[in-house]
């Protein structure tokens, strides 16, 4: 049978994305279901075995009275909410001081990229440093200004460890999302600003009714993509405060983690996870639905 | 005022302009900058208060240092390349060709798939990480470079996949049919007309894929104990041992993040068109 040129290619698009496809599942598949059963189960690992039996729901019912797990939500919401709101406004920010003449620099991108490319660990281990309560240089640098006139541990009380990782974990983050920005101006039509411009808009409406308007999917994109990143902030809690004083820093992410592999309890620690998982599906349903493409696309 | 005057606005906005410049400039720079200079001061100078800045102060021997007694650091450094080498690699291999397909070639539910791939980018990685743990510890295969980087392979293939989806979804259509009309089977459409003129993103993607998997470090603390420990996980370790010798400290954490700052700095312009492209495409 001759097949013709449509089938040739149909067969050898199968055949180009086969491989990716099998090796992403093989990988994958297995810990995405069991992840879910685990959750179900009582797993105990001792002595390098692991023991498992059936528990039902009863890890998941444990979560409602865990007053941990309750602070770590809490902990998490606080962090999250205010991580997305800063993030987006400061990336808009720099994204919009980029785009003006003045911005335009290669410079400037330098400065953006470095942070992004600073491995989380090294930079954890650099703002440790940087916050350290007896020689860090922001007491030095607050004392000189007159600001504080002692000291202070600024890691060592429940809400300014927060405070500091969100602010170490926003200054990390600017970057990215603000470089997802500075494309999506790039792509506003200057056209629009002339036909705003000729209507006799100034900078601030001709912000507010042709810039917002046309970033309104790039911002959403990024606002959907900060909130699953900032669910998965580990490197900094572990290396910046373990999740202390008095849990004040213990994340969703964090508890999972310190659950299962330190208490190893395997079962309780999938159920937190699964949490994650969840909040995270419902967030990545989100960016799809914002990214599907709505008409077909050509060259298809 | 003319429209060109606008853009770059009057006194005032360009005041507030060459401000918040200086701001983020500040703002990015300074934390990068005290690492460095932390690195090359001594010991002295550096919890001196103020921090004493003379030139003579300024040293190598703090790298030195690092560099002589830290056998992990060597090891950890080898540990990564490995790797982030390997599981970029593959990554490429095996995403170019499906990148390629999801984005020209009559796939059957090509967006679904795509969308597929990109989900499980987006999967938390504690929820994997437990069963993964089970599993890997079941073969014996904890603390092997090889399975930390198979687990990498399955991050970095959706990493790639997307930025290369993006940029293949733009080729106009008339390069590959009048390679077809030359008689040009889609094989060798791919690897003769497509690929070459993809050197861009495809050094974007493998950037991209290779500064994630050598700063990783969640999968690492899990999946590794001594030998295959990453760089990652050396400096953590660095950094509960060594508080105090702050110096050292930072000049482990520059000799292990310079490999990738260097790569990103030099390929910056095609990782930032990478991301853009792959992120905000459909």
């Amino acid at each position: 049978m001759i097949s013709t040129f449509e089938q040739r290619r149909r067969r050898t698009g199968l055949f180009f994305v086969a491989p990716a496809l099998i090796v992403l599942a093989a990988i994958l598949f297995y810990p995405i279901v069991d992840s879910i059963l685990l959750a179900l189960q009582r797993v105990q690992l001792a002595g390098g075995a692991v023991t498992q039996e059936w528990a039902g729901f009863g890890n998941f019912e444990r979560l409602f009275t865990d007053a941990v797990f309750w602070k770590a939500a809490r902990n998490t919401a606080y962090f999250s909410v205010m991580e997305v709101v800063l993030v987006t406004l400061l990336s808009l920010g720099v994204a919009l001081l980029l785009n003006h003449p003045f911005g335009r620099s290669g410079f400037f991108r330098i400065l953006l990229i470095v942070p992004w490319a600073l491995a989380p660990v090294a930079n954890a281990v650099l703002w440790k440093w940087i916050l350290n309560a007896n020689y860090g240089v922001l007491n030095g640098m607050l004392k000189s200004l007159g600001v504080i006139g002692n000291n202070q541990v600024w890691l060592g009380t429940p809400l300014s460890a927060l405070n500091f990782l969100l602010i170490v974990d926003v200054w990390k983050s600017v970057p990215f999302v603000a470089l997802l920005m500075l494309a999506g101006l790039q792509r506003v039509p200057q056209s629009l600003y002339r036909a705003a411009y000729m209507d006799g808009a100034g900078p601030w409406r001709s912000f507010l009714h042709v810039t917002l308007p046309t970033m309104r999917g790039v911002i959403a994109i990024a606002i959907v993509l900060q909130t699953i990143w900032s669910l998965r902030v580990f490197d900094l809690v572990f290396v910046l405060t373990r999740g202390g004083p008095a849990d004040a820093t213990v994340l969703l992410n964090f508890l999972a983690y310190r659950v299962t592999f330190n208490f190893l309890d395997l079962g309780y620690g999938a159920a937190i996870a699964n949490v994650i998982f969840a909040l995270t599906f419902l967030l990545a349903a989100a960016y799809v639905w914002l990214l599907w493409p709505r008409e077909p696309k050509g060259a298809r | 005022m003319s429209f060109a005057r606008l853009r770059e606005g009057g006194p005032l906005r360009k005041t507030v302009i060459l401000v918040g410049l200086a701001l983020f400039t500040f703002w990015s720079a300074a934390p990068v900058l005290w690492l460095i200079i932390s690195s090359l001061l001594e010991q002295k100078a550096l919890i001196a208060q103020p921090p004493d800045l003379s030139p003579q102060n300024f040293t190598l021997e703090n790298f030195s240092t690092v560099l002589a007694a830290a056998a992990a650091l060597g090891r950890g450094i080898a540990n990564s390349l490995i790797v982030s080498l390997f599981s970029t690699a593959l990554a490429l291999v095996l995403g170019a060709p499906a990148a390629y397909a999801l984005a020209r070639l009559p796939v059957p539910r090509a967006n679904g798939i795509a969308f597929l791939i990109l989900a499980t980018q987006m999967l938390p990685g504690i929820a994997i990480a437990i069963p993964l743990f089970i599993v890997i510890s079941k073969l014996g295969l904890i603390d092997n470079v090889l399975s930390l980087g198979v687990v990498y392979l399955s991050f970095n293939l959706p990493i790639v996949i997307w930025i290369l989806r993006g940029f293949f979804l733009g080729i106009p259509s008339g390069i590959e049919k009048a390679a077809a009309v030359d008689g040009a089977g889609i094989f060798a459409t791919f690897w003769y007309i497509v690929l070459p003129i993809s050197l861009p993103p495809l050094s974007a993607a493998a950037v991209f894929a290779f500064v994630e998997a050598w700063n990783e470090f969640f999968f690492a603390l899990i999946l590794t104990r001594q030998q295959a420990q990453t760089v990652p996980l050396v400096i953590a370790q660095f950094a509960g041992q060594y508080q105090t010798v702050f110096g050292q400290m930072m000049a482990a954490a520059v000799i292990s993040v310079a490999p990738v700052i260097l790569l990103a700095v030099l390929f910056r312009n095609q990782i930032i068109r990478g991301f853009a492209d792959g992120m905000m495409k459909g």
